[in-house]
């Protein structure tokens, strides 16, 4: 839940990335950690094991600047893929304004993009939220990969993309689709928050 | 609790005028042995009496007069006395104003010895 | 000059006392997920935000393991550092969860943080006001501003 003081003026909104193991959820918020200014970013932590696989979570703090006359703060949350850290998925997934599903191009991962997306739906269930009111935005990383590997967008927008949220095409490693992503979601916690209990 | 602990505090508290005798630790102002009064908040008492006895020891070191021995606080509705032990342990007594400070600072000492 | 800054004003007077009492070096009052109410002693919004979100993991994660051995939850808990302690704790308010993180030095303890929480607690739950009513915040003109952030953001 977004928190929103009308006294200093401040938002602050949860974003998680979610999907499949390996799909680059971590990669995403590495990029933007070397994008944005020191002094608009806090420290990344990453909670992660020996080889480097998020364990728990990341979790990068984000200055926008000021919106509408509000100092805006997101906080960037990734969950661990791996289909045995649901416990976890479910401690992250607490709270979130946004969705961003990075889903696995690569045409032999469409299983798991597609058992994520659906736990993803479940976790949010168990907290009483109906994921259609969920702000969400697709990511389909790694269409750097060669053509007879990865699906192609709109073949991943046919298999994934039930409501016809945003999504875009991504090679998260060199930034591609990083930055619409992050924009994206951002318009659309933002939206929403914009259109809660009209006065 | 341990029953050299026990005993250690029961002869305290057997002293005329005593509401209360506990065992803190010293740094983290914690009960590890306890015989307190209803009505006397053993928590409180040790957490206050950890962080005041802390303090007090960095006075008398800083007034050049050591290590400190024995706290004395003397306040309208009773009194305080700590005295520290070894490994990190601190004695404390809530008793009367009227309490003989004499006696209760000898069963201190046998506290202070099983603690050793 | 206190160093408290409230999200919720409500929080403020509470919480400056149980800081002066308790001798606390840095504390967050948050909600279950993370989002600061209420700080003492942090100085960047950012560093701020990274402590809330690894404190809320901690208790959520501990909530966890204490329903797998049949506990409804830990009360508190207590990291001891050689030079900083950490406590962590959930209270129940009029306003639902929230949860406390203090940092706390050698000149205070862990008994006089707990000490003092207890009447925090207790202060926060009798000022704690009714549940406000939520007010449209940001202009529908605000893709511009986000756009222009953002751009920054990334260099673009």
């Amino acid at each position: 839940m977004s928190l929103v003081n009308f006294t200093t003026r401040e938002i602050t909104c949860k974003i998680v990335y979610y999907g499949p193991g390996r799909s680059g959820k971590t990669t995403n918020l590495q990029y933007i950690y070397g994008c944005v200014p020191e002094d608009r970013r806090g420290k990344m932590v990453s909670l992660a094991t020996r080889t480097d696989r998020t364990l728990f979570f990341d979790f990068l703090p984000l200055e926008l600047g000021s919106i509408s006359g509000f100092a805006t703060r997101f906080q960037l949350y990734t969950v661990p893929g791996q289909v045995y850290y649901n416990a976890t998925r479910k401690l992250v997934l607490q709270g979130a304004d946004g969705v961003v599903f990075v889903a696995d191009s690569q045409a032999r991962q469409l299983d798991d993009n597609l058992a994520s997306l659906q736990n993803l739906q479940v976790n949010l269930l168990e907290q009483g939220i109906d994921v259609r009111t969920m702000p969400t935005v697709l990511q389909y990383n790694k269409q750097d990969l060669p053509a007879d590997l990865i699906l192609s967008p709109s073949a991943l927008d046919s298999a994934l993309n039930f409501r016809d949220d945003p999504s875009y095409p991504a090679d998260a490693l060199t930034g591609v689709g990083v930055f619409e992503t992050l924009k994206s979601i951002s318009e659309l916690v933002l939206k929403k928050l914009s259109q809660e209990s009209p006065a | 609790m341990s029953e050299q602990f026990k005993q250690a505090l029961d002869g305290i508290t057997r002293v005329r005028g005593v509401r209360g005798a506990l065992m803190v630790t010293d740094d983290d102002g914690l009960i590890i042995a306890d015989a307190v009064m209803e009505g006397v908040r053993g928590d409180a008492v040790a957490a206050l009496a950890a962080s005041l006895s802390a303090r007090m020891a960095k006075a008398t070191v800083g007034a050049g007069v050591g290590e400190q021995h024995f706290l004395h606080l003397q306040a309208e509705n009773g009194t305080l006395l700590s005295m520290p032990a070894p490994n990190g342990v601190l004695i404390v007594v809530l008793a009367e104003n009227d309490v003989n400070v004499g006696l209760v600072r000898l069963e201190m000492l046998r506290a202070v010895e099983a603690v050793k | 000059m206190s160093r408290v800054r409230a999200v919720e004003p409500w929080i403020e007077d509470p919480l400056v006392r149980f800081v002066t009492e308790a001798g606390a070096r840095l504390t967050l009052i948050m909600t279950p997920s993370g989002q600061v109410l209420a700080q003492h002693g942090f100085t960047r919004a950012v560093d701020v935000m990274a402590a809330a979100a690894l404190g809320a993991a901690i208790v959520s994660s501990t909530r966890e393991i204490a329903t797998t051995i049949g506990e409804e939850t830990f009360r508190a808990l207590n990291h001891q550092g050689i030079q900083h302690g950490i406590f962590l704790a959930e209270m129940a308010t009029p306003r639902g969860p929230l949860l406390a993180l203090v940092v706390y030095g050698p000149e205070s303890s862990v008994g006089l943080v707990q000490l003092f929480y207890e009447d925090l607690v207790q202060e926060l739950v009798a000022a704690c006001p009714d549940e406000e009513p939520t007010k449209p915040v940001i202009a529908a003109d605000f893709e511009r501003d986000l756009h222009n952030s953002l751009a920054f953001l990334f260099g673009r």
